[in-house]
């Protein structure tokens, strides 16, 4: 029989059955929507995360020594970047906007609390340039030539010292020589940043006044542990994450001798919690869709119990059990393109409010913990993904099928006819 | 040779350990050509021996040979080839298919058998639902048909791809007196234009008295053999 003929009359049984073809196609078009939008919204709180940390934490590519990188727990003074201003001068060169920084293990005091942290000490223009610091101030300023004994504090780690703007505090730290220094430096602004991390430890002074503090301004082309990398925005986060590695390349190719690390490494952390994250949305629609089966195999079923007679009828006239097998698999491949399609459709409608609308997080950054994720969340086009939903929507679908076709297929022709 | 030789024909079916003689050592020539009634009271056997003469059952013992192929000797693929090209039916209930159109319904057959192109199967079926009166209802569903109609357009169907033989369970049993009357009429006709070979079971005077030749089957044999 040929297959327009089988596939014209699946398709018309398909839609006798309106009730039966809806409420399948219903929950297809559930599980698949949900998986499209729920793979967009982890996109957007990824990509969200990967800006943040980009943004405000380690940028978007980073140039160190390789034994710096290797001990970088330590966040030793004495595995500095060879000439800092060599890198700066590569790299912007090839049109990046760059910045030194230092990163030293200090100890922040208000003369009665003393709390530890990882201090960076920046270009303030130049940094500006590379992270979003300068724009996130809830008080003060991004620092001040006037004053270059000043720092600038995360808001809660000002809060939890009782220290505001204006006022002292006293900075310890490790100088490169392994002797301990102290001095005293006025609080000239205070940051509230999408990362927590920032506001929670970030202390940030002038380069000059932390080689001052460290007793390292002798070093060629200036003390620097790092010199961190802006790169263009990209459309999607895995664009970003191409980008990075591209660029990172090219980098590496240009300084040799040194460590060059882009965006994948810097957040690889939280990029192994977005593939874990990944696997449980696949199991969430997986479940949905065995849901959305079971109810393939019920519809198919109760298509087969409902149209006996006509099977026998068919194999009367010379139809094969193959041809009864194929008509029947081609009504659930009709109901699972169907449902599929739907699912496609209300999953891209999703996606356009997540992308055109977002969900503003800020009523819930207290539930967010160290996640780096404030502001609008929005979601992220994935035809990956769509593509993923539809194909699985289907082959789900033209499996389910298969058990109902058997059965149909296996019914003998003279009990089929006698079926009442 | 007759068209179709049955020889000791029996058919047995068990049910656990009780055992049914549906058709017992039942011999019988059919010619070309013939209009045959099968009669006999329910239970008699003669919807077994239709299934049989159908290929859709195969007998117990004796052999069945349908002009000059003997029928044990094909498997379910054969079986199947066999009715697509050699049988076709008719129903008591008509058993149109409901998602076809009439034209679809007669060219059904056609389309199975796969042995022409689509513009010769859409004249064809043209051609059998005018010589069943039905033209102008070409694009109609079984449901908005009358009972006549649909058996009709199963007649149509049965015959759309000239059979060797058409069989036929209770052709009129749930026609009113008048259109049961207009199909055996029509099918009469049919027989004497086309020489297809028609194998009746009915319980119908009507039809019998249209019947050449009526064979009698009581208790799965044949008890009587009269030709008119």
């Amino acid at each position: 029989m040929t297959m327009g003929t089988l596939w014209r009359i699946a398709l018309r049984n398909t839609l006798r059955h309106k009730r039966r073809t809806i409420i399948t196609a219903v929950v297809m078009m559930a599980g698949i929507s949900v998986f499209i939008a729920f793979d967009s919204m982890l996109s957007g709180m990824d990509r969200m995360a990967v800006d943040n940390i980009a943004g405000y934490t380690v940028s978007s590519l980073t140039v160190r020594d390789p034994a710096y990188v290797e001990d970088i727990q330590a966040s030793p003074l004495d595995k500095p970047l060879a000439d800092p201003a060599a890198v700066l001068h590569a790299l912007a060169e090839e049109g990046l906007k760059a910045a030194p920084r230092i990163r030293f293990v200090a100890k922040l005091s208000n003369y009665n609390d003393e709390i530890p942290l990882l201090a960076a000490a920046v270009d303030p223009e130049a940094d500006s340039r590379v992270f979003a610091l300068a724009s996130s101030l809830s008080a003060g300023t991004w620092f001040a030539d006037r004053a270059p004994k000043s720092v600038v504090l995360g808001s809660a780690l000002a809060q939890e010292l009782s220290v505001k703007v204006g006022d002292s505090v006293l900075v310890s730290a490790q100088t490169v020589n392994d002797t301990t220094n102290a001095d005293e430096y006025s609080v000239v602004g205070l940051l509230d940043t999408p990362a927590p991390e920032v506001n929670r430890s970030g202390l940030f002074m002038p380069l000059a006044a932390a080689r001052e503090l460290l007793m390292a301004n002798e070093a060629k082309g200036g003390f620097a542990t790092e010199v961190d990398t802006a790169l263009p925005r990209e459309a999607t986060l895995n664009a970003t994450l191409a980008q990075g590695e591209r660029v990172a390349a090219a980098t590496r190719a240009l300084l040799p001798g040194t460590r060059v690390d882009p965006i994948a490494f810097l957040a690889r952390d939280y990029l192994a919690l977005r593939t874990a994250k990944a696997k449980y949305s696949f199991v969430l629609v997986f479940i949905v869709l065995v849901i959305a089966a079971v109810g393939i195999v019920n519809t198919i079923l109760m298509s087969v119990y409902s149209r006996v007679r006509e099977i026998g009828v068919l194999r009367a006239y010379g139809m094969t059990r193959g041809d009864i097998s194929r008509l029947f698999t081609l009504e659930g491949l009709a109901l699972g393109i169907v449902g599929s399609t739907l699912g496609l459709g209300l999953g891209a409608f999703f996606d356009y409010l997540l992308i055109a609308h977002g969900i503003n997080l800020d009523p819930y950054s207290g539930s967010m913990g160290s996640l780096p994720l404030s502001g609008v969340l929005r979601g992220e086009w994935n035809l990956r993904t769509m593509a993923i939903g539809f194909v699985f929507g289907v082959t789900v679908s033209l499996v389910a099928a298969l058990i109902p076709a058997r059965k149909a297929a296996k019914l003998e022709p003279t009990d089929a006819l006698r079926f009442v | 040779m007759a068209a179709l030789h049955l020889e000791k024909v029996t058919k047995i079916y068990r049910k656990g350990e009780n055992e049914v003689r549906a058709l017992d050592g039942v011999d019988l020539d059919i010619e070309a050509g013939e209009f045959l009634t099968l009669v006999g009271p329910s239970g008699s056997g003669k919807t077994t021996f239709l299934n049989i003469l159908g290929c859709l059952d195969s007998p117990t013992e004796g052999t069945i040979v349908y002009d000059g192929t003997e029928l044990h000797s094909l498997g379910e693929k054969g079986l199947s080839a066999y009715r697509r090209d050699r049988i076709s039916f008719v129903f008591q209930s008509y058993n149109l298919i409901p998602v076809l159109t009439v034209r679809e319904n007669v060219e059904l057959s056609l389309v199975i058998e796969k042995k022409l192109k689509a513009p010769e199967i859409r004249e064809r079926s043209r051609e059998m639902i005018a010589a069943v009166g039905l033209e102008g209802k070409e694009k109609r569903y079984p449901r908005e048909l009358s009972g006549g109609q649909e058996q009709r357009v199963a007649i149509a169907r049965a015959l759309v791809k000239n059979p060797l033989v058409v069989l036929a369970d209770e052709p009129t049993a749930n026609l009113d007196s008048h259109t049961a009357e207009d199909i055996v009429e029509l099918m009469r006709r049919i027989n004497a234009e086309r020489g297809t070979t028609f194998v009746f079971s009915t319980h119908d005077r009507l039809v019998m008295e249209h019947a050449r030749r009526i064979v009698t089957i009581r208790d799965g044999r044949v008890t009587g053999d009269e030709s008119k």
